[in-house]
């Protein structure tokens, strides 16, 4: 029996920040008071937000618990150092966990998730069946048990979710 | 072909967009446009290269190579040195 559990995740909130020119990802995060990570990582910081690092000077704000003004008030705290786009419609969040959450993962991306290399705060920004994905590792579940999640396009989600199903289904 | 990102790490080179030659400067003038066009060194050995990490990063790098073996010698951020 494999164990893996596959959520659909709703209600969260996501932007991306392009810092502006000359602008550091220190300034980002003093700002915003969370970590604003200058490699491919995710840092949580207080007040339900976290940063994402997904190139040079870009990041992705997530937050579980999205409210109307969100992403206007993250815009407002970035005033002159950034610039940021709502994206909590353009994107849908999946969330693997379990034990054999990595070896589906390992199924779709050719990148490395071994614990040493993917360990739970990393992040990577690449492509599972030719479909761009944005995956991070969350903290381990009570159980010891890796968490991830998964951003993509909302208009290539149903063929991500195929991609998914059919892994899942081989496990 | 594994290219080493400076910002993602190893990745496939699928994920990569190929430009070419990374030294080749735009002429002041018109003269030398032609060449800067359309002439390039079929180069054996070590490279530097533009390549966009379109599926990664979003971001130019300059990657050195050796087309010969395709062993990677290092990359940057294009914007960081040769443009």
């Amino acid at each position: 029996m494999a164990d893996l559990l596959v959520e659909q995740l709703s209600g969260f909130g996501l932007a991306t920040i392009m810092a502006r020119k000359g602008v550091s990802g220190m300034a980002i995060g003093m700002a915003l008071g969370v970590e604003a990570p200058a490699q491919p990582a995710f840092c949580r910081g207080e007040n339900n937000l976290a940063l994402i690092g997904t190139g040079a000077g870009s990041w992705f704000a997530h937050t579980d618990m999205v409210s109307p003004a969100w992403h206007t008030a993250l815009r407002d705290r970035l005033a002159e150092l950034a610039s940021v786009s709502d994206q909590s419609d353009g994107y849908m969040l999946i969330r693997l966990s379990g034990e054999d959450a990595r070896t589906v993962l390992q199924r779709g991306a050719a990148i490395d998730f071994h614990p040493e290399v993917f360990a739970p705060g990393a992040a990577a920004t690449t492509v599972i069946a030719h479909i761009g994905v944005v995956i991070w590792r969350r903290d381990d579940d009570a159980r010891g048990r890796p968490k991830y999640e998964i951003a993509t396009f909302r208009s290539y989600f149903d063929s991500f979710r195929r991609w998914l199903d059919h892994t899942a289904a081989a496990l | 072909m594994r290219i080493d990102c400076p910002y993602c790490g190893e990745r496939d080179a699928q994920e990569f967009v190929y430009r070419g030659d990374a030294s080749l400067m735009r002429p002041e003038s018109e003269d030398g446009m032609a060449d800067y066009v359309y002439l390039r060194d079929n180069l054996a050995g070590p490279m530097t290269e533009h390549w966009y990490h379109a599926q990664g990063c979003r971001t130019w790098i300059a990657v050195t190579r050796d087309t010969t073996t395709h062993a990677m010698l290092g990359a940057i951020f294009a914007r960081d040195g040769v443009r």
